[in-house]
């Protein structure tokens, strides 16, 4: 077993070797997947998801009839996490994601170009290490943009943590960005997404307790990492933009 | 078509970015494969005062402030090197002698690398602990360098590379780095302190040599300090022992433990069972373990079957077969005797069991079988391995006659006798031996292999000459683990400002929110004489309908102790204070315990009340509980109370009141004892000492009188409400205390022994039924007989302890003494620790303030609980082994008469118990006459006939005379309490 988490006082490293305030190495694709409307491949570290987005075709506008169904649907493989379980489809953590994500685009697509008609977002996850709706949701916007559907700005997200437990209510406690899983499972940990790098937040989720004193610090943080992974997406849209632009393809 | 194959040359992280994979098994048995990132980086400092370079890039936290640099700018030299260096030990140095590194005379200015903290890390938590508190201490000057985390140390782990030499590698890469690093930091202008290896690893040493970096051997390093001989002793000799012994090929004495796996499986598969390991105090070659598998415990007997496990080790056994199981034996071997001159030296030719032994053992053995016909054995186990160690650190004295006169300041390997006599002897090396003789001296078992008899273990540091106080009142603190430091200053940074200054604010104050106002009643303290903190406090007043008005007071701890600062911490780890004959331990510092918590008369206090609506027959009407402030009337002694209550002219309000709480406490007690609960009895004294030389004088058995039996009454009463309060408002994780039921198994020996003795039954099936039966237990013509059974029968209790609510089923809650469903510790905040979280609960539950989450975080809260029953425990423990210490003093040089009871029959001797000054002990066969009489012990009646040189017939319970003395024993230096046989019956 490697140092846990409470290593991080020793000398500001935490378990990975990051600092507080850094991101995880992001690396992102698009149009990975020709055949699809549109589509991404992106990493967080070692969480690795694939989405690809069908639509808006027709059919649907059930809920309301000017504006077009977003549905989500999420598969996390056997062999994504350490446990190689399978997750099926009715699992509780996999539902509430999935309607997190529905009503996140719902919200910021423009879907009254679309009435009577239905957005399909599929999500495969390879690969889970911390931060995994997060990860789902910038991999969700790529795609989006790739289909060419219409949306306010992009939504970015990512996770901030604290450097100490909750029971240990440590008042010097650091907030944390980015979390990996080891971290995610000892740590306090909420995800935030903006929308397009402004302080608009759209999405916030956190199931795991903590003193109210130190959401601040973590929300400013999680904040500022939106900021950061809304830089990071902007350029592989654009470098994509650039080489459709060489290759002629349009 | 796009490829998802990224290109990594295009990444420009890419060379910053490794992972690391490692394997891990779960709990269930599952092994897990973990693959993590690791992101390398060149802005780790190397945190010495001579760099600056490092100081602009070294991280910050999130409140953007820099870690001071660590590392000395001038480090100390040695005679090797001469203009300073650091040191840079790898794990093995670490794991042999971190004894070491704690001395306050040398090992300044030490990095640690992450790899031999990961390292430490898996091979030893304590180690572990103890070395990240060195960290943490400013003084000591150690510095944790992320080695793993740098992009010029990191080292991969190259194709059939095993992980230690990889670790060994990283070690060296990083000491090579700061050697460099440092020179470019001083440039040429400066002596550049050394930057020097630490190993004790042979070939490692070889290989920095080959890479020119500075390493050397921990012996040869610690050879060159100023006090060489006595850190010389501190490292671990196990290793270097061993590679000796390799070379003999020394046969190996004990049989090899299972694998791991082998073990898991096993115990998984219930053919084999893990336990914790207990040796029988009266015979060391008998160990029990208790498996739920069993209803008995296990027995297991012999060194062999024993292997080499010390008491408290988990360790794993398998059941012999049913032919070979056994009775307990009956019969006292003790090590001291048996094995007293065996050659500390002698390694070869030594056999696991020596012929003694052998014979001692059969001899049990024999016995056994000649009666095994009608009853039934118990059944016995050999120890296959071992889960966990529970080593500690551990007091004895050197056996004097394994220390050679003429070795003078050469290394010797002499014999340590631990005070504990369930432990073995050790084996220590040391060039001390002379210095150490005749001084209580503390050790720690590093090692036992299998071809060595005795584990072998190192000298740490002596306490002083035996026999004087300061030496075996640490002793004794150390051998119970009893934190008795001073209190730091982080700890003392807690208290208020004003420090004895510290009043009650006037009414009005922030202090006063939701206080009520006592100040009016007549409030006062009964406690021992001479106390001075004061937790408890009582009032009673009638009320206009004819019932009561009762409150219990308790000093408001938690108004001074917040959770999670440092003193709440320590207070935490300290668990209870601790009571000696002549010193008082406190959990708090003096302050809070003696001075603003303690229930003072005549000043105003903060407290936690607890007030009753009672009627005249005792039944509750109501409850309530509220933070107050409270101004006692008067402290009183259980002594002055009793007085004064028993003086009919003294009619004013206090007295009265204390003779309604009088009233009411009994026919409290009543409603105890008549649903069941226990009047159990336990040995107690009291030692008298001389004011001016504090020399022990007398010992006095405590008086018991009604006014405590009041205290008592109230005192439950308070912590069996609060216990319901405090559970209704947190049912997952109230701070509760619990007394299990005792297993029928425990009693079968007493009930048989007053079966046979004295024809009385003992019904175990309910606290009731044994409360009536120990109350028929009575021998007209011996009063004490009743108090000798119901010494015996706690004996055969379970301990109660704390737990969180949460961890047990409601039916379990049940305090079996107290005979009350539910129960907890409220009364003593000053000096228990469970009494303040359940304080800090009861604050929550009536709305005071919300709770802290770590009393609320179960995980926390079961650490916490563990934690104080260990400590409560141990304390108990010191308390009583203080008081035997001092009555031993108290006779020394005096010959006195006393009666006693045979408490206990062995084939060689018996056990008398003596009430006056509450010891017991051991008369021996061959203690009764010059020459050891020959004996015929019926085991099944618990009667030991001798003849020949001398002629009595002992029986368990028998009253007779004894004479006390106490003796040096010549081979050990110990001065002990011994008892010889006058004569049997009374006086
Ligand atoms: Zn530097």
């Amino acid at each position: 077993m490697p140092l846990d988490t409470s290593s991080y006082s020793l000398a500001l490293l935490r378990l990975d070797g990051r600092r507080w305030n850094e991101l995880r190495r992001i690396t992102a694709q698009i149009s990975t997947m020709p055949s699809a409307d549109g589509s991404s491949y992106l990493e967080m570290g070692n969480t690795k998801v694939l989405c690809t987005v069908t639509g808006p075709c027709e059919g649907g506008g059930t809920r309301d009839r000017d504006r077009a169904d977003i549905r989500v649907e999420l598969a996390i493989a056997g062999f994504s996490g350490v446990d190689r379980k399978r997750v099926g489809r009715g699992d509780k953590r996999v539902s509430e994601m999935v309607s997190t994500i529905q009503s996140t685009f719902a919200s910021t697509l423009f879907t009254n170009l679309y009435p009577q008609s239905t957005i399909h977002i599929s999500l495969h996850v390879l690969s889970q290490d911390g931060s995994l709706l997060a990860a789902l949701l910038n991999a969700s916007t790529l795609a989006l943009i790739d289909a060419g559907i219409p949306m306010r700005d992009y939504i970015t997200a990512s996770t901030a943590g604290s450097t100490s437990s909750y029971s240990s209510n440590d008042e010097s406690a650091d907030p944390l960005l980015d979390l990996n899983t080891s971290e995610e499972q000892e740590l306090p940990f909420l995800t935030v997404a903006t929308l397009g790098g402004s302080d608009q937040v759209s999405v916030l989720v956190m199931e795991t307790r903590v003193q109210a004193g130190r959401l601040e610090g973590m929300l400013a943080v999680g904040v500022d990492g939106c900021k950061q992974v809304r830089e990071i997406l902007d350029d592989v849209v654009r470098e994509h933009g650039k080489e459709v632009l060489k290759s002629g393809r349009l | 078509m796009t490829s998802l194959k990224r290109s990594l040359a295009a990444d420009p992280y890419s060379a910053n970015i490794s992972s690391k994979v490692f394997v891990r098994s779960t709990k269930s048995g599952k092994v897990q494969k973990i693959v993590r990132e690791l992101y390398l980086r060149q802005d780790i400092p190397c945190s010495s005062k001579l760099c600056t370079s490092c100081l602009e890039t070294a991280p910050r936290d999130a409140g953007g402030n820099l870690p001071p640099f660590v590392l000395s700018a001038t480090p100390a030299g040695t005679k090797k090197y001469r203009s300073g260096h650091y040191l840079v030990p790898d794990t093995n140095a670490l794991l042999n002698a971190l004894d070491l590194f704690e001395q306050a005379s040398a090992f300044y200015d030490v990095i640690i690398l992450q790899t031999v903290l990961e390292e430490l890390r898996n091979r030893s938590l304590p180690l572990y602990n103890r070395l990240v508190g060195l960290t943490k201490s400013e003084d000591k000057r150690y510095y944790v360098f992320f080695n793993d985390f740098r992009l010029e140390t990191y080292v991969v782990r190259e194709f059939g590379e095993t992980i230690n030499d990889r670790n060994d590698r990283a070690v060296r890469k990083a000491v090579q780095w700061y050697g460099e690093h440092l020179s470019k930091a001083v440039g040429k202008k400066a002596a550049m302190p050394a930057v020097v290896m630490l190993s004790d690893d042979k070939d490692n040493l070889r290989k920095s040599k080959f890479d020119g970096i500075e390493a050397i051997s921990l012996h040869d390093y610690v050879s060159g300090l100023e006090n060489a001989d006595q850190l010389l002793d501190m490292i671990n000799v196990a290793k270097e022992g061993r590679e000796v012994r390799d070379a003999k090929a020394a046969q190996n004495l004990y049989q090899e433990y299972f694998s791991v796996s082998k073990m898991m499986t096993g115990v998984k598969n219930g053919t084999l069972h893990q336990g914790k390991f207990n040796v029988s105090p009266y015979n060391y070659l008998e160990g029990s373990i208790h498996v739920p598998a069993f209803d008995k415990n296990l027995l297991i007997l012999g060194r062999e079957n024993i292997n080499r496990s010390v008491q408290d080790d988990v360790v794993v056994v398998e059941v012999l077969p049913k032919d070979q199981w056994k009775e307990p034996s009956t019969k006292i071997i003790e090590e001291e005797t048996m094995n007293k001159d065996d050659n500390a030296d002698a390694e070869d030719g030594e056999a696991v069991v020596s012929e003694k032994e052998r014979k001692a053992l059969q001899e049990t053995v024999q016995k056994v079988h000649q009666n095994s016909f009608e009853t039934n054995p118990q059944p016995t186990a050999k120890i296959v391995g071992v889960i966990k160690r529970n080593w500690r650190q551990y007091v004895g004295h050197v056996d004097k006659s394994s220390v050679s006169q003429s070795a003078g300041r050469k290394l010797q390997t002499v014999f340590l006798i631990p005070m504990d006599k369930r432990i073995p002897k050790i084996r220590i090396r040391t060039r001390q031996a002379s210095e150490i003789v005749g001084k209580r001296v503390l050790v720690t078992i590093d090692s036992w292999d299998r071809d060595s008899r005795y584990p072998v273990g190192h000298f740490v540091r002596s306490l002083g000459v035996l026999e004087t106080e300061g030496a075996e009142t640490e002793a004794l603190l150390l051998e119970y683990d009893v934190q008795y430091r001073p209190f730091p200053k982080t700890v003392l940074d807690c208290l208020p400002k004003q420090g004895h200054n510290w009043v009650v604010p006037p009414l009005g104050d922030p202090g006063w929110k939701d206080r009520r106002d006592l100040r009016g009643l007549n409030i006062c303290s009964i406690d021992p004489i001479g106390c001075q903190d004061i937790d408890d406090a009582l009032h009673s007043s009638r009320l206009p309908n004819g019932n009561y008005e009762v409150g219990v007071h308790i000093a408001d701890v938690s108004h001074f102790v917040k959770p999670n600062n440092a003193m709440d911490a320590e207070a935490s780890m300290r668990g209870t204070s601790v009571y000696l004959v002549d010193k008082r331990i406190d959990m708090l510092p003096m302050l809070l315990g003696t001075d603003l918590c303690s229930l003072k008369p005549y000043v105003e206090r903060y407290a936690f009340s607890a007030i009753w609506e009672i009627t005249h027959n005792a039944e509750i009407v109501k409850a309530q509980f509220t933070k107050s402030v409270i101004k006692s009337r008067e402290a009183f002694s259980y002594e002055a109370a009793q007085i004064r209550v028993d003086d009919t002219s003294q009619q004013d309000d206090l007295t009265n009141s204390i003779r309604d709480l009088m009233m009411l406490s009994k026919k409290l007690g009543q409603k105890r004892m008549d649903a069941g609960a226990l009047s159990l009895s336990s040995p107690e004294v009291k030692v008298q000492m001389e004011s001016e030389t504090s020399d022990p004088i007398d010992v006095k058995t405590k008086v018991h009188l009604d006014t405590m039996s009041l205290v008592e009454e109230f005192m439950l009463l308070a912590n069996t409400s609060v216990a319901t309060k405090i559970y209704d408002a947190f049912p997952q994780n109230a701070m509760l205390r619990r007394h299990g039921a005792p297993p029928k198994t425990n009693f079968e020996e007493l009930a048989n022994q007053l079966k046979v003795r004295r024809g009385v039954e003992l019904r175990t099936s309910s606290s009731r039924e044994l409360a009536d039966s120990l109350d028929r237990c009575v021998d007209p013509n011996e009063p004490f007989f009743n108090t000798l059974v119901r010494i015996m029968a706690t004996r055969c209790m379970m301990s109660a302890e704390y737990f969180s609510s949460g961890t047990q089923g409601y039916p379990e809650f049940r305090h079996y003494g107290l005979a009350s469903e539910i129960y907890t510790h409220f009364t003593s905040p000053i000096r228990r620790y469970a009494d303040l979280v359940a304080h800090r609960q009861l604050a929550a539950a009536i709305d005071y303030e919300p709770l802290d989450p770590s009393v609320r975080s179960k995980g926390k809260l079961e650490a916490v609980c563990k934690n104080i029953n260990m400590r409560h425990r141990n304390a108990q423990q010191a308390g009583r082994a203080s008081i035997e210490y001092y009555v031993g003093q108290s006779l020394k040089g005096r010959i006195v008469e006393e009666e006693g009871f045979v408490m206990k029959v062995f084939s060689n001797g018996f056990v008398v118990f003596v009430p006056r000054f509450g010891i017991e002990s051991l008369i021996r066969l061959r203690d009764l006459a010059e020459s050891e009489p020959e004996s015929d012990f019926d085991a099944e009646n618990y009667i030991l006939t001798t003849s020949g040189s001398r002629e009595v017939k002992v029986e368990l319970f028998q009253k007779v005379v004894v004479r006390i003395s106490d003796i040096k024993e010549e081979s050990t230096g110990k001065r002990k309490v011994k008892l010889e046989l006058v004569r049997t019956g009374g006086k």
